[in-house]
């Protein structure tokens, strides 16, 4: 059998598998096994097993657990009520505002854990019902919560780098960096639309009034100014730490020093214009604790103390003890959080079993030349075309196919081609990462298709939910462009942090 | 009659085996063209290496290079594999001892009692540390985690290495993650070779093994199966393949001590290595209480060394 | 329904579902494990077995919980037509497919016996009727009689060098219990087919 043919009938096998609805791991693992056991010869059959031990060996795998316990912990104890509190009542006094506030709650809940699926918790969970109560579009909201969740994949830790740099080989520290600027710059094109959109068509996302603020039993209609300082130094300290700016020393100063600082501001009326300015600051220091658990994961890794592995424990540990702090451990939460890790985890894991025996079998079998030759010879393209037509294929595959066994069985093939051709792995890094959310989030199939759906108040519709992420996507996709067309957003932090 | 199609899979990753490996495989399918091809796969490509020896004797893989260690074979010759400590001072010990000092024969019964044909072995490079933080001496050494074989790992952790076993392909981004502090696996020439230079600063110029043995194996049925000019033209590819090692690695390490930019060397002084050269020889007297087998190998092992510094120079110095 | 398959349901989820309840905790061992990772090798002196001990709980958390996964439908479906099928077409259509995971988790199974009878020293091709005739040494000659059976016992690689027949059993006593929890499934959807739910 020639490699294209066995190469057609592995993708279509799957593709035929998938559609019938069966759990996408048994999908994939039967045609693999079936297709060792056909075609391979003698032998074929110990693939797939052969998969659960060089699973085992991937020890980046184990972070996997720990960055979904972390989100799960932060959004079941909600933790992040606060923050959401402390985003809505600042922004809320803008048109949009609320809107642009979810945009940076989901910023902040992306710190601290690895996948989408915290954030859309939390999104559709808190912050959801209380925008549609505040007359805000259900449309645009639904798209908020979803574009926002996303960049939980782009913005460090980040389960899906992880599995990316272990496939291209890549180190986990740079593609993270690599992430943040992309994912910062793709949050601010979130709020660019959000806050143009509400100021032409107001109705969308009024803004909240001060009688509808005091609700919140506080505020203000002035707008900060030196909070902003604090908040900017919270936001930069853990930065500073980690771009190796400041030693531990000076960043145990800085913080020390806007801590004394913010507390002089809120005891001092001098320096608030109202009696609400109290409850901001009060709720402004909601914002450090996320930070202070992305700070304790972060900085020990950064700087080399403690390896990736460990450092997602102690991200796991130190959301675990802030919840308990907190006082928001309770049983229920306990209970619903060690599940769904386990649940989560098990998904992620046996999807990834199943496609590594695909991929070895698919590789063994010699498909892997065929798709080499289509994009080098046969195609007679530039890199740069081969690079969108790969893109663009991880699109049109992210319509059936799960993105992790997207990523386990075509990235392996990619990667080095990409590499051949003079590309920079960590930058293609981003890019996957991008299109990976992209395909999370468009239909038929994704992650965060699925989840929307299931946690989506009743009154949005599925067209609702389909209709909501079309902007998103297009301004994801303008976000991949200039990615593109400047790498250096992407490779400059890690260039500059790594290259001294 | 149809083409006879091997798999095989080498223990290293794609940027060493464009050296260590893929030219002899090349070459072999050149000359074989129809009759035969074998196309090959790199570390943990197929299966992971851990699994390499049992993909082999059972056929999913037909051929392997590798180590006997980092295989992990299931005989009494495999701490020999790789680096045994101080076994060897230069590359060309390796085909000697197994040539003429009568290695070529234990390895040959050891191997056909689990199914599978040693087919040769050769040379590699020497074993130095390569690490973040300089080794200056033997304290420096203490806490370390290094990736390294595993016999070598039992050997150094007397001096307070911490020796770690990763996939290999893997080793680049674990020093860079924090999961190594360093590694102990080759000499300066694949550090270069595979970007480890890029990852580590210093370059300890002692080794604790002159050459790293490794060899090439079948599956035992597919190798039989073989047309004996098939049999014939593989040997001749696996000596092509152990010629370019020796000079490649030879003129590299001196070629990248000289000129290379990228890593900084130290030294310990020989008076203090010399501990580390005593341990060997208990650590050589541990092994060989282990069996009759392995008491043989070591036999050799101290009858070669014996001879080499009987014969003087410039087979040992000093 | 039959009462032994209402039965066997009924065992097998209760048994899964026990199993993955106290694998679901291993998450706080991973945690200590990787915890004391970093502390020692802060502190002390690098422990040698963490990683490798992390990486067998890992095993053991997500092999164990794989059935208590497909309980709570935690595996994910590519549900374009899916979604849209009523509860008996899905139930139809289910039932033929889970027969192909099945096969799959077969294939693993098989391959996972080979290899756990090569981590303990069977080289041959009949890894089944070796563990078979272990099992009956067991019954005749006892627990030395089985010693005795057992060849060259397969090590992990590594300076640690822990001995992989236990991760190896845990793995295929993993997948058995995959394809019971599968075959329970199967029986549901041909229970729904009856109009049944179970
Ligand atoms: N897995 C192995 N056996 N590796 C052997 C490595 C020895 C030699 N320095 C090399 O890397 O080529
Ligand atoms: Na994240
Ligand atoms: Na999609």
């Amino acid at each position: 059998m020639s490699y294209e043919l066995i190469a057609i009938l592995m993708f279509s096998g799957m593709m035929l598998m998938l559609m019938t609805g069966q759990r996408v791991f048994g999908a994939i693992g039967f045609i693999g096994a079936a297709a060792g056991m056909a075609l391979w010869g003698v032998g074929g059959s110990d693939i797939p097993f052969a998969a659960a031990m060089k699973l085992m060996k991937w020890y980046p795998m184990l972070t996997l657990p720990m960055f979904i316990f972390m989100g799960y912990v932060l959004s079941e104890s909600k933790i992040a009520d606060d923050l959401y509190k402390m985003f809505h009542v600042w922004m809320g006094g803008i048109k949009g505002g609320l809107a642009i506030g979810t945009i940076g709650l989901m910023v902040l809940v992306s710190a601290m854990n690895g996948l989408s699926v915290a954030g859309m918790a939390i999104g559709a969970t808190i912050a959801l019902p209380e925008l549609l109560r505040r007359g805000y579009d259900k449309v645009l909201v639904t798209g908020v919560v979803q574009a926002g969740s996303s960049l939980g994949i782009l913005v460090p830790p980040s389960v899906v780098l992880v599995l990316y740099a272990m496939i291209a080989r890549q180190p986990v520290g740079q593609l993270w960096l690599a992430g943040v600027l992309p994912g910062l710059m793709m949050a601010t094109m979130f709020i660019i639309y959000i806050y143009l959109r509400a100021r032409i068509q107001p109705h969308l996302g009024p803004a909240m009034k001060p009688e509808d603020l005091a609700e919140f039993e506080q505020i203000s209609d002035h707008p900060l100014r030196l909070n902003f300082i604090v908040l900017g130094a919270l936001i930069l300290l853990p930065l500073l730490a980690m771009t190796g700016l400041s030693d531990a020393k000076t960043t145990a100063g800085i913080a020390l020093a806007a801590a004394v600082g913010s507390f002089a501001l809120r005891h001092n009326p001098m320096f608030y214009k109202d009696v609400f300015m109290k409850e901001k600051h009060r709720l402004l220091f909601s914002g450090v604790l996320p930070l202070a658990i992305f700070a304790a994961m972060m900085v020990p890794f950064v700087n080399g103390w403690t390896s990736l592995v460990e450092s997602s424990a102690i991200g796991a540990m130190t959301a675990f003890v802030a919840a308990v702090l907190k006082g928001r451990m309770n049983k229920e939460v306990f209970e619903t959080s060690v599940r769904s890790t386990l649940g989560i985890s098990c998904m992620f894991m046996w999807i990834i079993l199943a496609a590594l025996g695909f991929g070895a079998i698919f590789d063994g079998l010699g498909a892997v030349n065929a798709i080499k030759d289509l994009f080098t010879s046969q195609l007679g393209l530039s890199p740069w075309m081969i690079l969108i037509l790969m893109q663009v294929s991880f699109l049109l595959m992210g319509t059936f196919l799960d993105d992790t066994a997207m990523l386990v069985i075509v990235a392996p093939l990619y990667v080095p081609l990409v590499g051949e051709l003079g590309f920079d792995l960590i930058w293609y890094g981003v890019l996957y990462t991008i299109t990976t959310q992209i395909a999370y989030m468009t239909p038929p199939f994704g992650y965060n298709l699925f989840l929307m759906r299931a946690m989506a108040p009743p009154e949005i519709s599925l067209r609702d939910i389909y209709i909501s992420i079309i902007p998103f996507a297009l301004i994801m996709v303008s976000a991949l462009a200039l990615v593109m067309v400047f790498p250096q957003i992407a490779t400059w932090l890690p260039g500059y942090v790594y290259g001294k | 009659q149809s083409t006879i199609k091997w798999r095989m899979q080498t223990y290293a990753g794609a940027s060493l085996g464009e050296h260590v490996i893929k030219p002899a495989i090349d070459m072999f399918n050149k000359i074989a063209g129809d009759r035969m091809q074998i196309e090959l796969f790199y570390a943990d490509q197929l299966v992971p290496t851990g699994e390499l020896f049992r993909a082999m004797q059972r056929g999913t893989i037909d051929a392997v290079q590798s180590d006997d260690d980092s295989m992990a074979s299931p005989t009494e010759v495999t701490v020999f594999g790789g680096y045994f400590p101080f076994g060897s001072r230069y590359s060309l010990d390796v085909p000697v001892l197994f040539n003429q000092y009568g290695l070529n024969e234990i390895w040959d019964e050891e191997y056909s009692k689990v199914g599978v044909k040693h087919i040769s072995a050769g040379a590699w490079d020497p074993c130095h540390f390569a690490t973040k933080d300089p080794i200056r001496s033997l304290a420096d050494l203490k806490g370390k985690r290094v990736f390294t074989f595993p016999t070598a790992g039992r050997f150094l952790s007397q001096f307070g290495v911490v020796p770690v076993t990763l996939p290999w392909e893997d080793i680049e981004v674990a020093v860079q993650t924090g999961e190594l502090d360093g590694i102990a696996w080759s000499g300066i020439t694949e550090d270069y070779t595979v970007g480890w230079a890029d990852v580590t600063n210093y370059f300890l110029t002692n080794n604790i093994s002159g050459a790293w043995a490794g060899s090439f194996f079948a599956n035992q049925d597919r190798w039989n199966e073989l047309p004996e000019d098939m049999q014939t033209l593989f040997r001749a590819c696996c000596d092509q393949s152990h010629y370019y090692r020796q000079w490649w690695y030879w003129g590299g390490e001196a070629s990248l001590r000289v000129n290379g930019p990228k890593m900084e060397l130290t030294s310990i002084p020989d008076e203090e290595w010399k501990t580390v050269e005593d341990a060997a020889v208990k650590f050589w007297d541990e092994i060989a209480a282990e069996s009759p087998t392995k008491a043989k190998v070591v036999e050799i092992f101290k009858k070669y060394n014996a001879d080499m510094q009987a014969a003087g120079r410039p087979y040992r110095y000093g | 329904m039959p009462r032994v398959i209402t039965g066997y349901i009924r065992g097998v989820d209760a048994m899964n579902r026990f199993i993955g309840r106290i694998a679901m905790y291993l998450i706080f061992v991973l945690v200590g494990v990787l915890l004391w990772s970093s502390i020692s090798k802060t502190f002390f002196y690098p422990s040698i077995w963490t990683l490798e001990t992390a990486q067998f709980v890992m095993v053991a958390y997500y092999i164990l919980g794989g059935p208590y996964s497909i309980q709570m439908g935690s595996n994910v479906r590519m549900d374009l037509f899916y979604g849209g099928w009523s509860t008996k077409t899905k139930a139809w259509i289910d039932a033929f497919t889970v027969l192909f995971l099945m096969f799959y988790l077969g294939v693993l199974l098989y391959g996972a016996v080979g290899s756990t009878a090569y981590s303990i020293g069977y080289f041959g091709v009949e890894p089944f009727s070796f563990f078979w005739d272990l099992f009956l040494t067991l019954f005749t000659d006892g627990v030395s009689g089985v010693q005795e059976k057992l060849g060259y016992l397969e090590r992990s690689p590594t300076a640690w060098r822990p001995y992989l027949w236990p991760v190896k059993t845990l793995l295929c006593i993993g997948v058995i219990l995959m394809l019971l929890q599968s075959l329970a499934e199967l029986f549901r959807d041909i229970g729904r087919l009856r109009g049944v739910d179970l």
